[in-house]
């Protein structure tokens, strides 16, 4: 496919998302479109740095039948049993400029249709390694067949010292009567940019169940964005943000309850700690005859710094009456029982304080629906939550 | 060993204990009765030093140790213990973790080395045994999930384990079965001894079939109104609180 004339890409650039819009009030893109442009005047190629070990690295810590995208480049790994993939070039239609922006700069797309059991997880390494600034692209496309059961996973990494951004869109169709479980690991270096959306669809009687963790990343945004339009889908999907000084994480949400009955549930937490801001908004809408829906939405937040801003908000339309909605936020402070508990057992408020920090995140990698992928999560969870609130110690 | 002088607390502006005075040897098991209410679980609260209790008068004493002045876990690594009447669910905190952790924080304040992994698996596998709980609850979540039943022999797991010198079981007996009543009370006997002191707030004189204590008091509105043996606590089952009450008042 031929590239847009650099002019033409640069008008992209400069429709990105403004903090004018409602969307993204708190998010400010203009690094993404500085780095982007830099990119673009340099020619816009990119020189892959020498990122095979981390590649060889990264695979080998969990236990899954791996696609890498490095820099923007799929390679297709050998046949998979029940799993079927192929290389897209064109990434459908695009609505709004970040998606414009993947479909005219997109190197390679990957789609997988999942038929039945896999043995493993379909993993997606999607790596970037650079020598000069550069922005990727990476489009994914991934289908749970009808009664299909299988896990994803999604591993998004960029390493090296020079800027970065890349931008990403999921697509993922669960079948009627399957079960997907997905895991998003986000562990970008602290200088890097990254948007993604990711588009769910659910058939009849349907469930999909997902974790994401943002561990790394300077600029994140994640949009979620759930469909169900079919009745009897069963939606989880809970996300846990650990940010440091210089990281600004948000994530947005939207389930449309198109018909009932239907459940989704939602929870995100997170841990923050110097100079950071977060933002979480969740929404949800019932339309006009989604009766039976049940939506749950949840955001803990725990707040270690007073330079730590957390942004949360949900929201809830409803236009039906036979529903169950409800909401909850959370920012502060540790459960003061549980620090009295763990006191009384001899504990010091220090200890017992990361004690509780340690399991509020670790509540959520031991319900991860990917049991694969759990114990590198739960080391990479430990690892950066040991950095944020400075300890070594091993809570296992 | 716990002496307790004419205790007065307060917690949001109410007043619950008011002038409790309780003297406890090594050695001895002392029942606290008293009606719903009256101020059980607050005392073994402030002496465990929970911070929501303010004292506004009276004194306690630990081994001849101001208690009032340390933390709660100052408190726990001088020998004190509370089974709560609520045991936390803490998920995410492995129960070997919290078992070990709490282990190790009384040895090193006794001035011991660590316990290894090797020598503490083998402890909690023992004391489990003892308590007819499987070892698979060493791998779970604090509480997560546990039964009433599974919380209340958790907590008597983690005595069984610290070993304290004053244990304080806030209705440990409640919601039990005849076969975890049974369990309960051998690990609280197991730790029966000249040095070592129970203190077992109940409602049930079965408890005490079990555990025989050497006295039992009545707790009634922030005090102790009534001392006896062990057949005070018959008696009270028999003809309830109100007697006691009335005769402390006339
Ligand atoms: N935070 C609080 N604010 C106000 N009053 C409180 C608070 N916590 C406890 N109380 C009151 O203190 C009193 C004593 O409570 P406590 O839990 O000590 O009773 P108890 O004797 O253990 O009762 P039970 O047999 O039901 O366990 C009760 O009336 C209770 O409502
Ligand atoms: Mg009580």
């Amino acid at each position: 496919m031929m590239r847009l004339p650099t002019d033409k890409l640069q008008a992209i650039v400069d429709r990105l998302p403004t903090t004018r819009d409602e969307d993204w009030k708190y998010t400010d893109l203009s690094r993404a479109r500085e780095i982007t442009s830099r990119w673009l005047d340099a020619g816009g190629a990119t020189v892959a740095a020498e990122i095979a070990e981390d590649i060889a690295r990264i695979t080998a810590s969990i236990d899954a039948d791996w696609f890498v995208i490095a820099n923007g480049e799929l390679r297709l790994p050998d046949e998979i049993p029940n799993v079927t993939a192929a290389r897209v070039n064109a990434a459908p239609t695009a609505e709004n400029a970040l998606a414009e922006l993947n479909t005219a700069l997109l190197l390679d797309g990957l789609r997988v249709r999942i038929d039945g059991t896999p043995a493993k997880p379909v993993g997606i390494l999607l790596i970037d390694g650079a020598a000069d600034a550069a922005t990727s692209q990476s489009y994914v496309d991934v289908e749970f067949a009808a009664h299909s059961s299988g896990e994803l996973i999604e591993y998004h990494v960029s390493l090296g010292a020079t800027d970065h951004y890349a931008n990403g869109v999921v697509r993922i169709a669960v079948g009627d009567n399957a079960s997907a479980r997905h895991v998003r690991i986000q562990d970008r270096d602290l200088n890097h940019v990254q948007t993604g959306i990711t588009h769910v669809s659910v058939g009849r009687d349907a469930k999909f169940s997902s974790a994401g963790f943002d561990l790394g990343g300077g600029l994140v945004r994640n949009d979620i964005l759930i469909d169900i339009a079919n009745p009897g889908a069963d939606i989880s999907f809970d996300g846990l943000y650990l940010a440091g000084d210089g990281q600004h994480i948000d994530n947005h949400t939207r389930v449309d309850h198109r018909v009932g009955p239907a459940i989704s549930r939602q929870e995100y937490r997170g841990i923050l700690n110097g100079k950071c801001r977060c933002v979480w908004n969740g929404k949800a809408i019932v339309h006009e005859g989604a009766d039976g829906t049940d939506a749950d939405q949840a955001n803990h937040n725990l707040l270690l710094s007073e330079k730590a801003e957390i942004d949360a908000k949900p929201e809830l339309e409803i236009y039906t009456d036979d529903v169950k909605c409800s909401h909850g936020t959370t920012v502060g402070q540790l459960d003061e029982t549980s620090l009295f508990y763990l006191r009384t057992r001899g504990l010091d408020q220090g200890h017992a304080t990361r004690v509780l920090m340690h399991a509020f995140a670790a509540g959520l990698v031991s319900r991860i629906p990917v049991e694969a992928a759990k114990a590198t999560v739960g080391e990479l969870v430990e690892a950066r939550l040991a950095v944020l609130i400075n300890t070594d110690e091993d809570f296992s | 060993m716990l002496d307790i002088k004419n205790l007065q607390s307060r917690i949001g502006g109410t007043e619950i204990l008011r002038g409790l005075s309780l003297h406890v040897d090594a050695g001895e098991i002392h029942a606290i009765m008293g009606p719903n209410g009256s101020g059980k679980s607050t005392l073994a609260q402030v002496v465990a030093g929970h911070q929501d209790h303010e004292v506004t008068g009276g004194s306690v004493t630990f081994k001849g140790v101001d208690l009032l002045e340390l933390e709660p876990e100052e408190r726990a690594r001088e020998g004190i213990f509370l089974g709560f009447q609520y045991p936390v669910e803490i998920p995410g905190v492995n129960n070997a973790y919290l078992l070990k952790a709490a282990l190790n924080a009384r040895r090193k304040h006794q001035g011991l080395d660590e316990i290894d992994a090797f020598e503490f698996l083998k402890l909690a596998k023992e004391k489990m045994a003892m308590l007819g709980m499987d070892p698979k609850f060493l791998n779970r979540g604090v509480n997560e999930g546990f039964s009433g039943g599974e919380k209340k022999r958790n907590e008597i797991l983690q005595m069984a384990i610290l070993e304290p010198e004053l244990a304080i079981l806030d209705e440990t007996d409640s919601g039990l079965d005849i076969d975890a009543l049974k369990a309960v009370a051998e690990g609280v006997n197991s730790l029966r001894d000249p040095d070592r002191a129970i203190i077992l707030v109940t409602h049930y004189q079965r408890l005490l079939d079990y555990i025989e204590p050497d006295f039992v008091h009545v707790l009634s509105a922030g005090r102790i109104i009534k001392s006896g043996d062990k057949s005070l606590a018959f008696e009270l089952e028999e003809k309830g609180y109100d007697w006691v009450r009335e005769a402390a008042n006339g």
